[in-house]
Parts: structure tokens; C-alpha cells; sequence
């Protein structure tokens, strides 16, 4: 993986004096909170419901076992024993303080990490594929472009200051794990011979993004050579920066710029800025691919003999065959290179606290797992999981075994289980409702493996409210946290999907109460399995029948539920 | 903020960082006029010169203004002394003018862009443009809610002036300039640090 050169080194030393100062300036009462709440978000620290969180950085997801033991020991000196893995990569810690966060970051930039710009308006942490460099599906390996790109927005002066925040994802694979059409810019990298001599370009999409109005990102440009994404991505930002609305924060993401003003007039406004610049200086150049890409070789993969599913079920001993066979089918996936597996270790036991959340004790134990079985390296996943990517597959079992122990081995990656969520009203202070009990009540009613196994691929994605940071557009099934004077409310959508068929979910009618939820998603998977023909999977399935009978039996309920509730609160109410 | 509600507020001196040389403090000889006369005339277009006799010679006027008047033979006269120069809006869309930035060029001796509050981030690229697009040579001010955490970034995309906010304190704004020793992507200050071959 990447090693900071001291360029990179020195940028992170003193972009943590440079936060010093502005805490102490803070801490002093020199600098108003107003002014200084852009300044700590650039630099990862929101202030929650109960404290401050602190954001870092995992650039495209990819981290070693030296960060993640620092990890670890960030979590248990300034914060509470553990941290939450978030959809977008990086690594929050719930419960610091401020005049702790300049140390905390000092502590970070020692093993190449940093917190700049995962908040704030600003080029956020580019998010990419985890199973980047190992895919089977992978066509170009994204990492040196997510790494490029990664130096080119740190700090970078002009976009610093935009209308909201802005998200790049990269992908170089078939199947897209990134949701790339959900976010500000989508850069899709391709190889072909046919295109600018079968060297490495990049297709653009614009004016994703989910919130308040979900909309999918439209393609701005084709076939742009990677040397001119700088260029190329300046111009795309300073049109969006000159011209994104600034009047209303809900309407000043760049989905609404692209839509207001039409795809193609925006492409061509692009266009019309770049013409000016794409000649100019600020491309990459061979010399720098070299410099950063040399840092993505493969690793020293031993010359191993490809393992059938059945080989490596029978390195089991005979009685954990059934649940290591499980495991295998969910959490491991096919590899580039004969005999090594990738592999996910769950973050969302059942019952969890938090979807994402990791202790201290784990996170120094997979950095351990990572250390003896994948070449000191792991990712970080859009679904909140962690990946041991470069696994041979003759140590599979030996690794589930030892994931069992630390409670990271639920065979649940994919199924309705793996739910993603935000942290929503627990701690939060722009959620409208609590999104974790959701997420905990849906996995204790849904503990049975042999049904979910049975249930195959559903995603079910929870946000606590419209700023859709649990994604719930997206999940095949999405529940979104709503107040409806001061109660909490929630409201389902169904049919959502990423990858490379994204779309966003439809609400399908009235909110529900929380207690009501895991009815309602009983309700919803059981009109799945009446109606699904042999191995139809629950979108394929909600594709073809449509939402009627998904929404008819969702209220089947609903009627007397809420006469129920009724008379439950107006007795309360007159005791 | 400022008791004359004509003048946009600042300190009394400017934070001057010309290009290959060392910010310094001198005194500010531009007054940063709104267009705007009294508080009764929110009409700018309309609203004559301040006057220039007894307070700052110079004036930096709202573009919005010099587009209206800038045929008029008083206007004329003191943009030929070098006492106008103009100021950018944040939602100026200069490129619909190029021609008229073209003549400024030859005319005004300093431009300035606005920042309405601190966090719009409009007039980083409006000072990039006229850098790399029109090759601005000439002094660009930052004028409006400047503070001290933006001056960094305000230097490096075309900036070398700044007229700080009032309360901005001058000796910690100095100091912002020696934060980093290397930067990720090129500027007009200068370009990327790159490793030694």
C-alpha cells in the first residue's frame, strides 16, 4: 500500500500545528465557534448530541495493522474502548474532546494517517472499492488514481470553501462495489485498446448523491485520458463552486446544479472551462504515476494451487463443516491469484450496538488476524465490514476459527442482517430519530442463519434522518427516521439497489412506529418468499412483481397497531 | 459593521504578500466603496463617486458600478489618475465581461474580489480566473469577511492582498504564510512539491 514520501509527511506534521493553533485560538475565545466549526470540520471534528466526534481518514479504504493498533489505542486512551467503521471508509471516534484532538492527531500523522477534509465543504475522502487490486472482476486496479487524486484535493486552496460538502468514489471494477452513481463525481476508470491506445481513461459522472432529493449521477465525459483529471476535475469543480446555489443548504449540492441546468449544459460549461486550463500544468505526469504507483504491486503471493470450494470446506474438522461452509459461501470472495481468497469479517454481530462499531480488543486482534494471514493490510467497507484481502485459502479455516473467537466470523455479509445504518438519534445531532435500536431489533427478530442463508441477497439500509447517511435510498429495503411533532417516526422504501443496477428506493406510504418495524419487515420478507420463483433474489423478485403486494402486506397490520398505540398514550396520558 | 454603511469594513491597513516576496502590514490608500451612498439608496448603479478630496484618493467601486458608468468623463479622469480600481461580488460572473476586464487591465491598478461571509468560497475561483484566464498581473484583494484561517488559501489561488476583517488580529495573520513548507497541487504562488529525481 501506499507509503507517505516526505512530502506527504511533512503536509500532515503541520497540518496538525496548524490545527493546534486554531483549538488553542478556540479554546482562548480569540476564535468564535461559528468560525470555527468550517475550520474543525475540515479537519474531521463535529461536535454530537454528546461530544465531539473526530472523522479520520481511510483513504479508499485501505489501512495497515500499524494503523489500525493506533486505531485501537486512540479508542481506548480519548474515547470509550472502541470505534465505528462508517459507510464512507473512514474511521469515527465518538466521545473525544477538543483540546485532546490535536494530540490524537499527532498520534495519527506518526502512522500516515490524518483526519483533513472528511467533513466539511470541501473534497471529502475519496472512496473506492475494497476489494481493490484483488477483485476477480477487476479490470483496472483504481488505487494509484484514488491516490493521485487523494494529494491532489488535500488542502486544495481554490475548493476549500464550496456551496457543500463533495464526494468522489472510483471504480475499476465489473461489478461496481462503490455506488458511484450516488455520489458528486463518479470517476469510472477503463482500459481498452480501442481508447487513447488502450492507456488508462477515465468516463465522469456528475450529480449523484442521496439526501433530501436522491438522484443517480449522469455521465459528463467520456474516454478523458487519467493524465488530465486534474484539469478536468478543476474545471468541474469551479463551475460547480462559482455556480452551485449558496442560498439554501438543502439545495446546494451539485446534483442540484446538474439537474437544474440540464446534464449536457453542464457537461458543456465544464468543457468550457477546461478548454482554458487542459493544457496547463496541474496534470499528472508519468513520473508521478511511477512515484505512487510502485506502491501497488501486488505482494509476495506464494505460487499456490487454486482450492474448489470442497478442498477447502474439508480442511474442517468434520463437525464445523456445515457453519464453515457457510462462511465460506457469504464472507469470502473469489481472489485474482490461484489459492488466495479475500476474506469480510462481520461487524454486524446480531444484537450489536452499533453496525460498524469495533472495541479496542478487536481492532488490536484483526490487526493481529491481518498481520498473520493477509500481508499486514486490511480495507475498510462501504457496508461498515473489514476485509483481510490476500488470504490463502489453505489457512481459511484456521482464520474463521480465530474470527469466531473475536466475534467477527457472522456469516451474514449481503444478507438481510449486514444492515447498514447511521448512528442516527443516539448520537446525532441532526437525527430525527434513533436508527441503531432499528437496526438491533431487526437482527434479534431475523437471528435464525438458516433462514437468512434461505433469504439470500437483501440489503437493508437504516438512516435516522433525510440526510440519508445510512443510505437507505439505496437498500433494497430503506428505513428513514422522520419526527412528526416530536414523535419518531418510520417511513419504509423498497426497490432500492447499488451497484451496477442502482436505484433509488420508492417510499412506499405512511410512516410506521418503531416498535412496528420488525412486523413490518416480517410482513415485507414474507411477500418475498411467497412469491419468489426458484433462487429469485428479493429485487429480482420486487422487480417483477411490483410494490403492490410488498406495500399491501407492509400495512397489513397497520390499522390496528395504531388504535393500539393510541389507547396505550391516551391511558398514559391520563394516569 | 462599519458605522458608514458606504464603506465596506476593514482594518485601516492591509496585509500586503506580493509574489516571491514576505507579507507584510502597510497602510491600506483604497477605500472600498459598497456603491452605495446612504442607507435610503439601495439603488447602487445610481449613486455618485464618494469623494475623494478628503478622506482615501483611491477608490475600489462595485463592477456592477464601473459597468454603468465607466464612459462618464469624471470616472474616466480618475480611473486614468489610477484612483478606481474594481471590486468582484461573490455571484459576479466575470467571464459574461470579458471585454471590459481586458480594458481594466490597462486601467485599474488594483482589482478586488468579495467575501460576503467567510465560508463562500466564490471569489477563490474568481481570483483563479483572473489569474490563469485573463493573466491578471496587477495587485487582487480580498476584500469582505476576511479572516485569518482563509489567507492561506486565498494567497495561493491569486490572492496578495487581503483586507482583514476589523477584529482580526495582524500578528497571527502574518504567521499563516510559514504553516506549510510543501504543498499537493500547483498555484499561482508555485507548483507542487515534487520529489527530487
Amino acid at each position: 500500500m501506499y507509503k507517505y514520501d516526505h512530502i506527504d509527511q511533512t503536509l500532515v506534521d503541520q497540518r496538525v500545528a496548524q490545527f493546534r493553533d486554531q483549538v488553542a485560538r478556540r479554546l482562548d475565545g480569540s476564535l468564535a465557534e461559528e468560525e470555527f466549526r468550517p475550520l474543525r470540520l475540515q479537519n474531521g471534528l463535529y461536535h454530537q448530541r454528546h461530544a465531539y466526534m473526530l472523522r479520520v481518514a481511510i483513504p479508499y479504504g485501505l489501512f495497515n495493522s500499524k494503523q489500525l493498533r493506533t486505531m485501537a489505542l486512540i479508542a481506548e486512551k480519548y474515547d470509550r474502548g472502541y470505534g465505528h467503521f462508517t459507510t464512507r471508509q473512514n474511521i469515527q471516534f465518538n466521545w473525544v474532546t477538543l483540546e485532546d484532538t490535536p494530540d490524537i492527531l499527532a498520534e495519527l500523522a506518526k502512522v500516515e494517517m490524518h483526519a483533513i477534509q472528511t467533513s466539511g465543504n470541501c473534497i471529502r475522502n475519496i472512496t473506492s472499492d475494497a476489494f481493490a487490486g484483488v477483485a476477480g472482476d477487476e479490470y483496472v486496479d483504481p488505487r494509484p488514481i484514488c491516490e493521485l487524486l487523494r494529494q491532489w484535493s488535500t488542502l486544495h486552496p481554490e475548493f476549500a470553501h464550496l456551496p457543500r460538502k463533495f464526494k468522489f468514489a472510483i471504480n475499476g471494477a465489473k461489478e461496481d462495489r462503490t455506488i458511484l452513481l450516488c455520489h458528486d463525481v463518479g470517476i469510472e476508470l477503463k482500459k481498452s485498446p480501442s481508447i487513447n491506445h488502450g492507456e488508462l481513461t477515465a468516463d465522469i459522472y456528475a450529480g449523484g448523491g442521496m439526501g433530501r432529493t436522491p438522484i443517480l449521477g449522469s455521465l459528463i465525459k467520456t474516454d478523458l485520458p487519467w493524465q488530465l483529471l486534474p484539469s478536468y476535475l478543476t474545471a468541474l469543480l469551479r463551475v460547480y463552486n462559482r455556480f452551485g446555489r449558496r442560498d439554501n443548504l438543502y439545495k446546494a449540492r451539485i446534483k442540484i446544479l446538474v439537474k437544474a441546468l440540464s446534464p449536457e449544459e453542464f457537461a458543456r460549461q465544464v468543457e468550457g472551462e477546461w478548454i482554458h486550463i487542459k493544457n496547463g500544468e496541474d496534470n499528472f505526469t508519468k513520473a508521478e504515476w511511477d512515484r505512487v504507483a510502485k506502491h501497488f504491486t501486488k505482494p509476495a503471493y506464494k505460487s499456490l494451487p487454486k482450492l474448489s470450494n470442497e478442498q477447502v470446506i474439508n480442511t474442517a474438522s468434520e463437525t464445523d463443516r456445515a457453519a464453515f461452509a457457510r462462511w465460506l459461501e457469504r464472507n469470502v470472495k473469489p481472489h485474482q491469484i490461484p489459492g488466495y481468497a479475500s476474506v469480510v469479517l462481520s461487524l454486524k454481530p446480531h444484537g450489536s450496538v452499533a453496525p460498524g462499531d469495533a472495541t479496542t480488543a478487536q481492532m488490536l486482534a484483526i490487526a493481529d488476524l491481518s498481520d498473520q494471514y493477509s500481508f499486514g493490510e486490511l480495507r475498510a467497507t462501504h457496508e461498515q465490514n473489514l476485509v483481510l484481502a490476500d488470504v490463502e485459502q489453505s489457512k481459511l479455516y484456521e482464520l474463521w476459527q480465530e474470527a469466531k473467537r473475536q466475534k467477527v466470523a457472522l456469516p451474514n455479509i449481503g444478507l438481510l442482517t449486514d444492515i447498514i445504518a447511521c448512528p442516527g438519534g443516539d448520537f446525532c445531532s441532526l437525527a430525527n430519530a434513533k436508527s441503531l435500536p432499528i437496526a438491533k431489533a431487526i437482527q434479534e427478530r431475523f437471528d435464525d442463519l438458516d433462514y437468512l442463508f434461505d433469504l439470500g441477497d437483501i440489503s437493508l439500509n437504516i438512516s435516522g434522518c433525510i440526510n440519508s447517511c445510512g443510505h437507505h435510498h439505496v437498500g433494497n429495503i430503506g428505513v428513514l427516521g422522520v419526527d412528526k411533532d416530536g414523535e419518531e417516526w418510520y417511513q419504509i422504501t423498497l426497490g432500492g439497489e447499488q451497484g451496477n443496477d442502482a436505484a433509488i428506493g420508492k417510499v412506499i406510504g405512511p410512516s410506521f412506529y418503531a416498535d412496528e418495524i420488525p412486523d413490518v419487515i416480517t410482513n415485507v420478507i414474507n411477500t418475498y418468499v411467497n412469491n419468489r420463483s426458484e433462487d429469485e433474489s428479493f429485487i429480482d423478485a420486487f422487480r417483477r412483481i411490483g410494490v403492490t403486494p410488498f406495500k399491501e402486506a407492509a400495512y397489513k397490520n397497520k390499522d390496528e397497531s395504531t388504535k393500539k398505540k393510541e389507547k396505550t398514550q391516551s391511558a398514559g396520558a391520563t394516569s | 459593521m462599519s458605522a458608514n454603511p458606504q464603506i465596506i469594513a476593514a482594518h485601516d491597513q492591509i496585509l500586503h504578500f506580493p509574489k516571491g516576496s514576505k507579507p507584510i502590514i502597510e497602510n491600506n490608500e483604497w477605500l472600498i466603496w459598497s456603491g452605495k451612498n446612504s442607507k435610503n439608496k439601495d439603488e447602487g448603479a445610481n449613486s455618485t463617486l464618494p469623494d475623494l478630496e478628503h478622506s482615501k484618493k483611491n477608490v475600489l467601486v462595485p463592477f456592477s458600478w464601473w459597468i454603468v458608468h465607466h464612459n462618464e468623463a469624471n470616472v474616466l479622469a480618475k480611473a486614468k489618475a489610477g484612483q478606481i480600481g474594481v471590486w468582484f461580488a461573490a455571484d459576479e460572473d466575470i467571464l459574461k465581461h470579458a471585454d471590459m476586464i481586458e480594458q481594466g487591465k490597462t486601467l485599474w491598478p488594483v482589482v478586488a474580489a468579495h467575501f460576503p461571509i467567510f465560508r463562500d468560497g466564490r471569489s477563490f475561483s474568481t481570483a483563479a480566473i483572473l489569474r490563469n484566464r485573463f493573466q491578471w498581473t496587477g495587485e487582487i484583494r480580498a476584500i469582505g469577511d476576511v479572516l485569518i484561517d482563509q489567507l492561506l488559501q486565498g494567497a495561493r489561488v491569486g490572492f496578495d492582498s487581503f483586507a482583514l476583517r476589523p477584529d482580526q488580529k495582524t500578528d497571527i495573520a502574518l504567521k499563516q504564510f510559514d504553516l506549510f513548507t510543501v504543498t499537493t497541487q500547483n498555484s499561482w504562488r508555485g507548483k507542487r512539491s515534487l520529489l527530487e529525481a
